[in-house]
C-alpha cells in the first residue's frame, strides 16, 4: 500500500531509546509541502512515543489519540525544517501510555506535549503486528528515506451558523477516502485528531480575527491547547459538527472552546489559547 | 488496604478535589457531581473518561495510582481464578465486591456480572476512596 509509513509517518529515524522509558528521534519536513502545522508536529512527538509503547508491548497494542493536558505551539516550523523529537514516558501497559514530549528545530523548542494519554488497543485491529515490528527496526537502524510525506488535503469545513467574532457551528466533511486513511491505520481507517485540531485551529483564529479585541490584520495564532480529549473515533465520511465559541482575551489571549459531535454526543473537545504572535506562552 | 479503614472523614476530606477533578474531566460543572452519583450510569462517563480521570487524580493529588486498583483492592488476596471466570465475577467475587463497594447499593449489582461491567459501580465516593487508599499506601510504602 504506497500510503503505508508514506501519508502521515512523522518519524524518519529513533535515534536513542531506553526501552519503555524515552526515545530521541527526528522527522524532517519535505522542502516540497506548502505547510507543516503545529498539530502535526504534536502529531510527530505522539508517534514517536507511540513507537515506544508499540515496542515496549510487543506489538500486542497500539496507543490511539487520547488526551493532552497541555500542547504548547512556541515557534512555527517551516517546510525543510528537521524537528528533532524527545518523549519520556511515564507509564506504558496494556491499558495505555502517558508521557510528554517536545520537538525542537536547530535546539530551539517549537512544540511541547505535556500530560498526554493514549488508550492502548489490541495491534490486530490496526496493523499486522510483524509489519510494524519490521518498522520499527528500520527506524532503530538507517531510519526511513526523507522526504516520504507529501501534505494531507484542507478538509471542508462548511458553516452553518455564525456570529463573527464569537461563535461559529460548522459542518466538518471527512472525505471518505484519502491518502492518510491509508497509513492511520491500513486495517481500521481513522481521522486523525491532529488534522481535527487543526481544523478547528485554523477556524478559531478566523473567528478572533473577525472580533474587534485586536486591531485588523493582527496576526494571530494558537499558543497552547489545552485540556484536549478524543472520546470516540471519527470515521471515513463523517460529518461531525464543529463548535466554537470565543471568551473575551484574558492577558492578551482570547479563549476558544473548541467541541466536536456526533449524533448530538460529543466526541472531542479542546481548549485553545488564541491571541497576537507577539504574546508569546513562554511569557505568561 | 480495605475500605473499612477509611473514615467519612478521610473521604469528606478529599471530597472537593475529587469532585471538581470528575467535573473537569466530564466537561460539567462541580456542582453537577455528587458523592452518590454513579460516574457512567449518572454522569454519561466512558472508558477514556476513567482514563483521564485516573490521570488528572495522579496530578491533583501528586502520587501514582496502578491502573486497575480498584478492581485488585476489591480482589485483595482473592486469587484472580477465584474473583472472576470466563470474564464473569464468581459469587465469591460479587460477595467481596459488595464489600468493597460498600457505597453500592446492593440492588444496583446486576446478577450475573461481568468483570468488565465493573466500573458500571463506580461512584464519586468510589473515587474518593481509591485515593485515601492510595495516599495510605504511599505513606506506608
Amino acid at each position: 500500500m504506497a500510503e503505508r509509513y508514506n501519508a502521515f509517518s512523522f518519524v524518519d529515524r529513533i535515534s536513542s531509546l531506553e526501552p519503555g522509558i524515552r526515545a530521541k528521534g527526528h522527522f524532517r519536513v519535505p522542502g516540497a509541502v506548502e505547510d507543516f502545522p503545529s498539530s502535526l508536529v504534536a502529531e510527530a512527538i505522539g508517534q514517536l512515543a507511540a513507537w515506544v509503547s508499540m515496542d515496549q508491548l510487543d506489538y500486542r497494542f497500539r496507543p490511539v489519540a487520547g488526551i493532552a493536558a497541555e500542547l504548547t505551539f512556541l515557534r512555527a516550523v517551516q517546510p525543510g525544517q528537521r524537528l528533532d523529537l524527545e518523549v519520556e514516558i511515564d507509564n506504558c501497559s496494556g491499558t495505555d501510555v502517558a508521557y510528554g514530549g517536545r520537538a525542537l528545530v536547530d535546539g530551539k523548542v517549537v512544540v511541547e506535549l505535556h500530560h498526554s494519554l493514549g488508550p492502548m488497543l489490541p495491534m490486530e485491529e490496526f496493523d499486522q503486528p510483524a509489519d510494524v515490528r519490521e518498522r520499527f527496526a528500520l527506524l532503530r537502524d538507517l531510519g526511513a528515506p526523507e522526504g516520504r510525506y507529501q501534505g494531507v488535503p484542507e478538509i471542508e469545513l462548511v458553516p452553518l451558523e455564525q456570529i463573527p467574532g464569537q461563535m461559529l457551528k460548522a459542518t466538518l466533511r471527512v472525505p471518505e477516502t484519502a491518502p492518510f486513511f491509508g497509513d492511520h491505520f491500513p486495517r481500521r481507517p481513522v481521522f486523525p485528531a491532529t488534522l481535527l485540531l487543526n481544523t478547528q485551529l485554523k477556524a478559531a483564529i478566523r473567528l478572533a480575527s473577525e472580533s474587534d479585541y485586536w486591531p485588523r490584520n493582527t496576526p494571530l495564532w494558537a499558543g497552547r491547547v489545552r485540556d484536549l480529549k478524543m472520546r470516540s473515533f471519527i470515521l471515513p465520511g463523517q460529518e461531525p459538527e464543529i463548535r466554537l465559541a470565543l471568551a473575551d482575551p484574558v492577558q492578551g489571549f482570547a479563549l476558544a472552546t473548541m467541541t466536536t459531535h456526533i449524533g448530538g454526543k460529543r466526541v472531542a473537545h479542546a481548549l485553545a489559547e488564541i491571541g497576537p504572535l507577539t504574546v508569546s506562552p513562554e511569557k505568561r | 488496604m480495605s475500605n473499612l479503614e477509611i473514615t467519612e472523614e478521610e473521604i469528606q476530606t478529599v471530597y472537593p478535589t475529587v469532585a471538581k477533578t470528575i467535573a473537569d474531566a466530564l466537561g460539567m460543572d462541580e456542582d453537577e457531581v455528587e458523592l452518590k452519583h454513579s460516574l457512567i450510569e449518572d454522569l454519561d462517563a466512558e472508558s477514556i473518561d476513567f482514563l483521564d480521570l485516573v490521570f488528572r487524580l495522579e496530578r491533583a493529588f501528586k502520587m501514582k495510582i496502578p491502573r486497575g486498583k480498584i478492581v485488585e483492592d476489591a480482589r485483595g488476596e482473592m486469587p484472580e481464578s477465584e474473583f472472576e471466570q470466563n470474564g464473569m465475577v464468581t459469587e465469591a467475587g460479587m460477595a467481596r465486591l459488595k464489600i468493597f463497594l460498600s457505597e453500592v447499593s446492593a440492588d444496583r449489582f446486576p446478577s450475573p456480572l461481568k468483570a468488565a461491567d465493573i466500573p458500571r459501580l463506580f461512584t464519586t465516593e468510589t473515587f474518593c476512596k481509591l485515593v485515601v487508599r492510595s495516599q495510605k499506601d504511599a505513606t506506608a510504602g
